[in-house]
């Protein structure tokens, strides 16, 4: 579905050349768990940026289902996030005058998808909690917040960075259960430096120094 | 075979229950942040609106003041006292209006107070019959008290008038201790006419025996307001480089417009100066306002969302919050200006009008330029704005 075909991103960081991803290739498949593990600094959230679109390979290519991801408009590819992709970030990132219900729906601003958002915060256990305010839930609820928003309308790949960061273990494990067990047919691109969080991964690829090291599953 | 991402344009339809991002929603839930803005839109409104208003009030209560000059024409002889029957005759033969009324009288001077200061007027002393027709005219409908008697020392005023000096009947209108005043015995009021407009009013003999220069007034009333301007039209061009003055209204809004025109022009320059401060000012605070929602921005791009709608509810926002706050501080000056006028301009009938368009008008750039500067400041966000940034905590 998505593929990186020699995907490099190199940028200047205060003056100093950097090579976030050197030639990388890989692939995202349909319905597959792909998980991206690395040491901190390796390039795997780069990559993930790269594979959602977020950010443009200086060399090489990234392809949705055949299509140079490059040759989209900036609106192109933001549609393509909004109606296709799910994101969860690093940071349980929520507006704080939002409800927990209505952060979710903004992962599908264009649709009547309240419902759907209840349903999937009372799947994650937040059903008592879907009129609260963000400051008013701990971590490990914003983040499954988080969670919901990233699988509200079936998105056909769901991209986490390090979801699993800010959280302890038994609540990192939850999140990674909650997405593997929610995503339905979707694709679940997960990047860690934690191993244990890929125990249900399809596939796993590892990166260091930007580099593609190796790939099994 | 896998649909193309335009496909599912079509699919979307609109949110009735959850409207998260309407601009309405970010504004009301966040008062604090955004009551600050509304609140220095309101207070520029406000000082402009109030500063135009009540420079305005003055010539408006010149205007108001010796509105009675509207009703009528007067032409007194200059440097020769014995010009009245050639003027007189001039009139009658030459208006190009019918002539209702021509009232041979006499005046002298007295003072009324204004915000600015006092300003003159003039106590018209009039025979008996003569009295009743100007009161008439004057739109007089009722009289508390009496008519000044024939030759007695007596004055009539209107209540405009009354209020402004503080005066009753029983008191002094003019009399031997008042230097801009000035008659040698106590002239003391006997009636207060119900009547907008301004008047003093005595006898024309009492005039004729105690006040000196002994210069007549020629006060003409046309039948109507249309041949009373083409009569003070034409006796303004008539009597020109004549050893007579002529008191029309057109000279005195002439003469008025005159003396305001530099005025308004300082107006101009200090209003210019206060909205490029509040805009100036405004657009710090926008600065601070948008760098506080980095985030949000940030998180909202990586979903997805595009600039340009990002960008219109960021704008729509700012026209709420700016046009709010001019609504409101236009509500506000006028609730300020009712309370000024009620308790400082009507207990002495100083003129205040609290919905003056001209002020009003004075305040419309207030909310272009801003609205400006919010376009400017959003826009330069906006231009090279890098959601990753913000999901990698490094803009935040």
């Amino acid at each position: 579905m998505i593929t990186a075909v020699g995907a490099s991103l190199h940028y200047e960081d205060h003056g100093r050349e950097v090579h976030a991803c050197e030639a990388i290739d890989v692939e995202v498949r349909d319905g597959e768990f792909l998980g991206i593990l690395g040491p901190s600094g390796s390039g795997k959230s780069s990559l993930l940026y790269l594979l959602s679109g977020l950010k443009q390979p200086t060399a090489g290519d990234i392809r949705y289902r055949g299509r140079v991801m490059a040759s989209m408009s900036d609106d192109e590819r933001a549609r393509l996030r909004l109606e296709r992709f799910g994101f969860i970030f690093q940071h349980p990132f929520l507006l704080g005058y939002l409800t927990a219900v209505e952060n979710v729906v903004l992962a599908r601003p264009n649709e009547d998808r309240v419902a759907e958002a209840e349903d999937l915060l009372e799947r994650l256990g937040l059903g008592s909690k879907t009129h609260r305010l963000p400051h008013e839930l701990s971590g490990g609820e914003r983040q499954r917040v988080c969670v919901a928003r990233a699988l509200l309308g079936s998105p056909e790949v769901i991209f986490a960075d390090e979801p699993t960061a800010a959280l302890d273990h038994a609540n990192g494990v939850q999140v990674v259960e909650l997405l593997d067990r929610h995503r339905g047919r979707g694709s679940l691109v997960m990047v860690t430096h934690d191993p244990t969080m890929l125990e249900g991964a399809d596939r796993i690829v590892t990166l260091a120094d930007g580099h593609l090291i190796d790939s099994c599953g | 075979m896998v649909e193309p991402i335009e496909a599912t344009k079509g699919r979307t339809k609109a949110l009735p229950k959850a409207r998260p991002l309407v601009a309405s929603t970010y504004l009301v839930r966040n008062a604090r942040k955004t009551t600050p803005l509304v609140a220095v839109i309101v207070l520029a409104v406000l000082l402009v609106a109030g500063i135009v208003s009540i420079m305005n009030s003055i010539p408006l209560s010149i205007r108001t003041i010796y509105s009675y000059s509207k009703i009528m024409l007067g032409v007194t002889p200059r440097g020769d006292a014995d010009m009245t029957p050639r003027i007189q005759a001039r009139i009658l033969a030459d208006s190009p209006v019918p002539i209702d009324r021509l009232i041979v009288c006499r005046a002298s001077g007295a003072q009324v107070r204004s915000i600015v200061g006092k300003w003159p007027f003039v106590v018209i002393a009039l025979e008996q019959e003569d009295m009743r027709y100007y009161l008439r005219r004057m739109e007089a409908t009722r009289i508390e008290g009496r008519t000044p008697g024939p030759g007695k020392a007596e004055a009539l005023i209107s209540a405009p008038v009354a209020k402004n000096l503080g005066l009753g009947i029983g008191d002094e209108l003019i009399g031997p201790e008042k230097n801009e005043a000035y008659s040698p015995q106590s002239v003391k009021i006997v009636g207060i006419a119900d009547s907008r407009h301004w008047l003093m009013l005595a006898p024309i003999e009492y005039h004729k025996v105690h006040h000196f220069p002994p210069i007549d007034l020629l006060v003409v009333f046309a039948r109507n307001a249309a041949d009373q301007e083409r009569l003070d039209t034409w006796a303004t061009k008539a009597f020109r480089g004549e050893r007579a003055q002529v008191f029309a209204w057109s000279e005195l809004e002439k003469t008025t417009n005159e003396m305001f025109s530099t005025l308004y022009k300082i107006l101009n320059v200090v209003i210019a100066l206060l909205v490029l401060v509040i805009t100036l000012m405004m657009g710090m605070l926008m600065n601070i306002y948008q760098s506080q929602r980095l985030q949000e921005y940030g998180l909202l791009q990586a979903l997805g969302y595009t600039k340009k709608r990002l960008l219109r509810r960021s704008l729509a926002e700012s026209v709420i919050v700016v046009l709010g706050g001019w609504v409101v501080g236009l509500l506000a000056a006028h609730l300020l200006l009712r309370l000024v006028k009620l308790i400082l301009m009507d207990p002495s009938a100083f003129s205040l009008d609290t919905l003056d368009p001209v002020a009003f008008l004075y305040t419309v750039p207030i909310p272009i330029a801003i609205l400006g500067a919010a376009f400017l400041t959003v826009w330069i966000r906006f231009r090279d704005f890098d959601p990753v940034g913000v999901v990698e905590r490094r803009l935040i």
